[in-house]
């Protein structure tokens, strides 16, 4: 609530370094941010609960508390909303018993009207309040068990449970993605502030003052927004949940496959929770340049359908490409390595082959937020590959002349009916596809390889942003094969790594040929030449 | 008692509503022609040499204030009124406003001057209508005499005020959570910095000054700033107007010089203490540290000297108590108070002005227990220093003094229960035969 | 029997389970509030039509736009239309505040968070008098609590609820600010302690007791036979202000904004000059908006000018200045130019004293 337009200022790689004095020792830090991030970037984790990078400071768990040294002495502020100032002098729990003290006492208080049931909560193994108890609680509570719990919750919704407590809404349909529990929640006002200063839509708000403080949508309106599921990211306890991942797998079961989203052009950063082989959720990977910390949901649920309604995997030896002109229609979701081996089959192929690429679907606008609205999403990576990226119509008006179709990652007749039945009039029709769709049911033949979340590669972003993708172990059938392991085995030299493909794609695009698959970080590496 | 020169309460009584009864006492006259004369800078100096320091609680010298707010911004400078007044025992302002509406809009005409200001608004609390309705009734008639509005008397300058309700939330009466109310939001304090005076209302330089701030501007103007400065102490000028409520004779509100002993004000002006013995005071208003009789028979009311008794001058609301009284129920009572008017921002002022609200009804149900005194005192340990805004310090400020003060009250509480001293029973929860 | 435990704990160790169960959300399951019992009894809401038809008179429409012209930003006034709606309604029903967030364009649950933020909106309708009792520090100490419980007695009902009749609503509330008067209380709107010639009063040094609380009992069911239809109405606002040019900017408001030249620019104050063996050395206090300084010196019965300090400087010396010169200096803030400032005699700096060691 507080002032809301002041977002915090992050450290970059080209931030001054300034030296201040933590716990008496000099140290080097970035000195255009605050303290909690310059202290974060230096190895010195801070607890906090409403600090959250990309929304703005709030400055209301008080959990944060460092202490400074000041013309009135050493006083306790709170490091998300101190500036970094040169020479200035700080001193963490490691030195001062004050602000261990201090901490604790936060802590304490966030808990005095907390439930205690981490068993049966389903942010347990992620809950930052959870942490924060672990690192500098209270292990032992010094209420009596008469002061008793005044939970949070709507007058509404409060009910007396069977042991004559007041309790709040348990579980409150807040809208028709996420639950709410409105005793979990701590206040912070993160889900407001998202809502209001990145979503833009004020859908939510704290209700009622005091201990009585309560969120809330306006009643009988549902929160309902595209990225509403970014609030059961950021929601630090177990207040805010997702439906679809509530009670569905403990976290500290899940392994994380850092990936990028395929959905969209802007190539959200991913991580992909698996476990037992299969996609359990989709949560935003923070990537500053590209998606900050949000992820939309239409991109996030896509998930449920990756393994869905599958390719068998068949031997290659089922493709056959005959004679007379070959058309490869290489889809949006077809990686840099895909484009690298698709362009070795047309050389192999010589004169007789032609690339093709593009989407039938319409193309909309970038929400400014994680989604650029384009979902033919390595569009970039095709300028740059030198493969065409939007001439499927005059594949439809030359249709003629072709003998052999191989469609890669491209559905097609999914995308629009159509406009792609000309396409029938090619006899031998190959469909390299993950999924048994409409285009790989008129196939001749229908050829199972893997999805994007199951492929090592690489794609280029509509900012131009060169981002890695890594194979979450999720594949239906260990036979499956990336498409460009497919593609190289029909061109003749097959490549059975995604590393020397993309070596491969340097021969291709230059602007690709400094960079080794082994040294692109995790948020990508940003394309030099590359039109925006 | 001395007879006092009276600043803000002078037309108290007389009719002075009225803007032609008001005229006749020698109001919108000589200070306003002298105001005119003067360059912003001159009237800011002019205050500064007075040294008017905020009638509100936190003693800010005015003219330093407005000395921050920088001028040519390009973006218009506020004035708020904070007549926001909610401290328990402070009830100046309301008998201000009612008594003598016109002096605070003539003081804010001379504030508006100083800052440049367009668009003045006096932020009135929701409980004072029949201020309000005297206010806007002191507007009307302002307007109608051309006080108010475009080229106010023939200059250049233009003044709007509008008194903007307010709906019940004491924190309000915090300059940024006033601020915040002003702009339609929930009233919650803000971070600082910025500072107010530099980035308030809607992002503009804003200064928030207390009814009796605003109101002592005309007498100042109409005598010289040295003449006023001349009446308090060397660090605060002027005359206050404190009020006197609890167990005196004759509660009200009195116009004294700063420094004036405390029994002076309880005995002279207030008629005494009835109802028993005197057995202590607040000197500022609910949240401040009470004296008992030892101390109060040797206090001054003024800053200085309250500061160094570890108690606050505040807003100058004295709090008579005397001794048929628990400090428990009071304690209790402003438990209730702090922990009802908290805005649910920080935590530790959120949830635990409730939490110590809690114990202190238990105590008071005789259902105290030994450790509960100083489990309070260790938990108003956690609010130091560590909220947005004051208000946890408001209780655990008194939690910690009065339990200190008057410990025997608490102790003869918690006897009540028969089983105050029985060990807790600690639950605990190990890895047991489950597991 | 050793074995017997390794070979549970290998088992147990060795055991997988896996959950192939498909992926399907988990419904919400009912409202635990539905079998244990609400807390609060639901509040009946008007329809939306009911409140809009209320709500879109001209008179409140007339009312918004001035208030909305006070304010450089329409959710400003958002506080202000809450009350009018409840001056109308007698209480903030949701569609109320939802009305008041379309009026002042902010979102509803930004309305919803001020209007229950805020304890005077009130979100079930009252008693026709709504009897308000302090319950703070000064109050309590002068007896408040027995007068509150024997108002209950004598309405039959508690702090928080309605006689059946509709008539009072008894509420505690904190400091209301007429701490002399306590125990004080509020009847709708107006403060009281006694009654005297049919009219509530709240006279200095009086206060409530029993018998005050009884007449103004008695006036209350007075007024509702001499008003039987209902209380007359008064403005939630205290009354409208005819004249004002509202905010700069803001629609419908008429008002420019400040001209920048209202005042005269300001001379250089506090201006002092000391000779030492440097000189006259001068000192002053500057406005921080000046552009421009100028030094000048009496020469005869004209002014020479000795020099132009920075705006920023602190002192300037004038290596020729004696004890006895006159000095004033001229401020110039951007095109204009201030009269001259006080003139200053130079006088013989005091030698510092030196401390007794």
């Amino acid at each position: 609530m507080s002032n809301y337009y002041n977002m915090p200022k992050l450290p970059t790689e080209n931030s001054p370094k300034v030296e201040i004095f933590v716990d008496d020792r000099p140290v080097m830090v970035p000195g255009d941010t605050n303290l909690l991030e310059a202290l974060k970037a230096v190895g010195i984790e801070t607890p906090h609960i409403c600090y959250h990078p990309y929304l703005p400071v709030s400055g209301n768990c008080r959990q944060c508390l460092v202490e400074q040294e000041g013309p009135r002495g050493r006083m306790l502020v709170i490091s998300c909303y101190t500036p970094v100032v040169p020479g200035m002098k700080i001193y963490t729990p490691a030195s001062s018993e004050r602000v261990k003290n201090a901490r604790k006492a936060t802590q304490e208080f966030m808990l005095v009207n907390h439930p205690l049931d981490c068993p049966i909560c389903d942010k347990a193994g992620e809950c930052t309040l959870q942490e924060n108890f672990m690192e500098a609680g209270q292990n032992e509570s010094r209420l009596r068990p008469e002061v008793g719990k005044n939970y949070h919750g709507n007058p509404d919704h409060q009910f007396v449970d069977s042991k004559g407590q007041v309790r709040g809404g348990k579980h409150v349909d807040i809208g028709p993605r996420i639950l709410l529990d409105e005793e979990r929640c701590v206040q912070c006002d993160r889900c407001v502030r998202f809502m209001r200063s990145v979503a833009g839509d004020e859908q939510l708000q704290l209700a009622g003052r005091a201990d009585h403080t309560y969120i809330s949508t306006f009643p009988g309106e549902k929160l309902d927004h595209e990225y509403d599921l970014c609030v059961t990211d950021i929601c630090p306890t177990g207040a805010m949940t997702a439906k679809y991942f509530r009670f569905q797998k403990r976290v500290w079961l899940l392994s994380h496959t850092p990936t990028v989203s395929m959905d969209d052009s802007l190539g959200a950063n991913i991580w992909l929770d698996h476990a037992d082989g299969k996609i359990w959720r989709m949560m935003p990977r923070c990537n500053p340049q590209v998606n900050r910390s949000w992820l939309s949901n239409t991109s996030r649920m896509a998930f449920q359908t990756f393994s869905e309604n599958r390719l068998p995997a068949i031997d290659a030896s089922a493709i056959k490409i005959g004679e007379g002109k070959v058309a490869i229609v290489l889809g949006g979701t077809c990686t840099i390595e895909d484009l690298a081996a698709a362009r070795m089959l047309k050389d192999s192929l010589g004169g007789r082959a032609e690339l093709f690429g593009g989407t039938f679907r319409a193309v909309g606008k970038a929400d400014g937020i994680a989604k650029s609205g384009d979902p033919m999403a390595n569009r970039k990576g095709f300028k740059v590959m030198g493969v065409g990226d939007n001439n499927l119509q005059d594949l439809v008006k030359r249709v003629s002349e072709f003998e052999t179709l191989i469609t890669v990652n491209a559905d097609l007749f999914g995308e629009d009916a159509a406009a792609a039945s000309p396409l029938e009039k090619i006899k031998n029709r190959i469909a390299l596809s993950a999924f048994d769709d409409a285009t790989a049911k008129k196939a001749t033949v229908a050829f199972g390889i893997r999805h994007w979340s199951e492929v090592q590669g690489t794609m280029v972003n509509s900012l131009g942003i060169l981002q890695k993708l890594n194979a979450a172990p999720t594949a239906p059938e260990a036979e499956l094969r990336p498409a460009y392991e497919v593609l190289s085995q029909l061109s003749g030299t097959a490549i059975t790594c995604a590393s020397k493909a993309f070596k491969k794609a340097g021969e291709y695009a230059s602007v690709l040929a400094e960079y080794s698959y082994d040294n692109i970080k995790s948020t990508g590496a940003l394309l030099n030449g590359v039109e925006v | 008692m001395a007879e006092c020169v009276k600043v803000c309460t002078g037309n108290f009584g007389k009719g002075a509503q009225d803007i032609e009864v008001y005229k006749k006492l020698g109001g919108y006259g000589d200070a306003l022609k002298r105001v005119f004369e003067m360059s912003q800078f001159e009237l800011i100096d002019y205050v500064q040499r007075s040294n008017l320091r905020g009638r509100g609680g936190a003693g800010f010298p005015t003219g330093m204030k407005w000395s921050f707010v920088p001028r040519n911004s390009g973006k218009p400078v506020y004035i708020v009124v904070n007549a926001d007044e909610g401290e328990g025992g402070t009830f100046k302002d309301h008998f201000l406003m009612m008594e003598d509406p016109h002096r605070l809009i003539e003081g804010l005409i001379i504030a508006a001057w100083a800052l440049g200001t367009r668009t003045a608004y006096i932020y009135c609390r929701g409980e004072f209508l029949p201020c309000i309705e005297s206010l806007n009734k002191a507007l009307n008639q302002a307007y109608a005499a051309g006080y108010l509005g475009e080229n106010i008397m023939g200059t250049k300058f233009s003044l709007d005020i509008f008194v903007h309700r307010g709906a019940g939330a004491y924190i309000c009466g915090e300059e940024t959570a006033l601020i915040n109310s002003l702009e339609g939001q929930k009233g919650q304090p803000r971070l600082k910095p910025p500072f107010p005076a530099v980035s308030g209302a809607w992002k503009s330089p804003t200064c928030v000054n207390n009814v009796e701030t605003i109101m002592a501007l005309p007498w100042i103007l109409q005598h010289e700033p040295e003449e006023y400065a001349k009446m308090g102490t060397p660090r605060a000028g002027g005359t206050k107007v404190f009020c006197i409520s609890g167990d005196v004779k004759n509660p009200g509100v009195y116009e004294a010089p700063l420094g004036t002993p405390m029994m002076t004000m309880i005995n002279e002006y207030a008629g005494g203490v009835v109802g028993g013995k005197l057995k202590a005071v607040l000197p500022g208003g609910s949240s401040c540290a009470p004296l008992n009789a030892e101390e109060a028979a040797v206090a001054t009311m003024d800053y200085e000297c309250l500061a160094s008794m570890k108690t606050m001058f505040g807003s100058g609301a004295m709090i008579v108590i005397n001794d048929t009284h628990n400090m428990v129920d009071l304690l209790n009572v402003l438990g209730n108070f702090y922990s009802h008017e908290s805005c649910g921002q920080c935590t530790p002022c959120r949830e635990g002005t409730g939490l110590l609200h809690r114990i202190l009804n238990l105590i008071v149900d005789g259902k105290g227990h030994d450790g509960d005194v100083e489990l309070m005192q260790s938990l108003c340990g956690g609010f130091g220093g560590v909220t947005i805004c004051p208000l946890s310090i408001s209780l655990g400020g008194p939690v910690s003094s009065y339990t200190a003060k008057f410990r025997k009250d608490f102790d003869e509480y918690i006897a009540k229960n028969p089983d105050h001293a029985k060990p807790r029973v600690q639950e605990t929860y190990r890895p047991g035969i489950f597991w | 029997m050793r074995n017997h435990i390794q070979g549970a704990v290998q088992f147990v160790a060795n055991n997988r389970l896996k959950f192939d169960r498909p992926a399907q959300p988990i419904e919400a399951l009912p409202d635990p509030a539905q079998s244990l019992g609400h807390v609060h009894k639901a509040v009946a809401q008007p329809s939306a039509k009911e409140v809009l038809d209320k709500l879109s008179t001209p008179e409140v429409k007339a009312r918004c736009a001035d208030l909305l012209s006070r304010y450089p930003v329409p959710q400003g006034a958002l506080l202000e239309v809450l009350w009018v709606a409840q001056g109308v309604l007698g209480w903030c029903p949701r569609e109320a505040i939802r009305w008041a967030a379309n009026v002042c364009s902010c979102a509803p649950a930004h309305a919803l968070g001020v209007a229950t933020f805020y304890t005077m909106y009130k979100h079930a309708p009252t008693g026709r008098f709504l009897l308000q009792f302090c319950r703070n520090i000064s109050c309590s100490i002068k007896g408040a609590a027995p007068l509150i419980k024997y108002v209950e007695k004598s309405l039959g009902i508690k702090s928080g609820e309605t006689t059946p009749d509709g008539l009072f609503t008894i509420l505690q509330v904190e400091c209301l600010g007429a701490c002399g008067n306590g125990p004080v209380m509020l009847v709708n709107d107006e403060f009281a302690t006694d009654v005297e010639n049919g009219q509530l009063t709240l006279k200095v040094g009086s206060h409530l007791t029993e018998e005050s609380i009884d007449r103004i009992l008695k006036w209350c069911y007075a007024r509702e036979e001499k008003f039987p239809k209902g209380e007359p109405v008064r403005d939630v606002l205290g009354g409208e202000v005819k004249g004002h040019g509202g905010h700069p900017g803001a629609p419908g408001a008429k008002a420019q904004l400040q001209s920048s030249d209202y005042a005269p620019v300001s001379p250089v104050l506090n201006v002092k000059a000391e000779v030492d063996a440097n000189g006259a050395t001068l000192t002053w206090k500057a406005a921080p908006e000046f552009t421009k300084l100028v030094v000048e010196k009496k020469n005869g019965a004209s002014w020479a000018s000795v020099g132009e300090p920075g705006v920023k400087d602190k002192s300037f010396v004038d290596a020729k200045g004696k004890v006895g010169d006159v000095y004033r200096m001229i401020s110039t803030t951007g095109e204009r130019v201030a009269k001259p400032s006080k003139e200053a005699t130079a006088t013989q700096k005091p030698e510092p004293v030196e401390k007794a060691v």
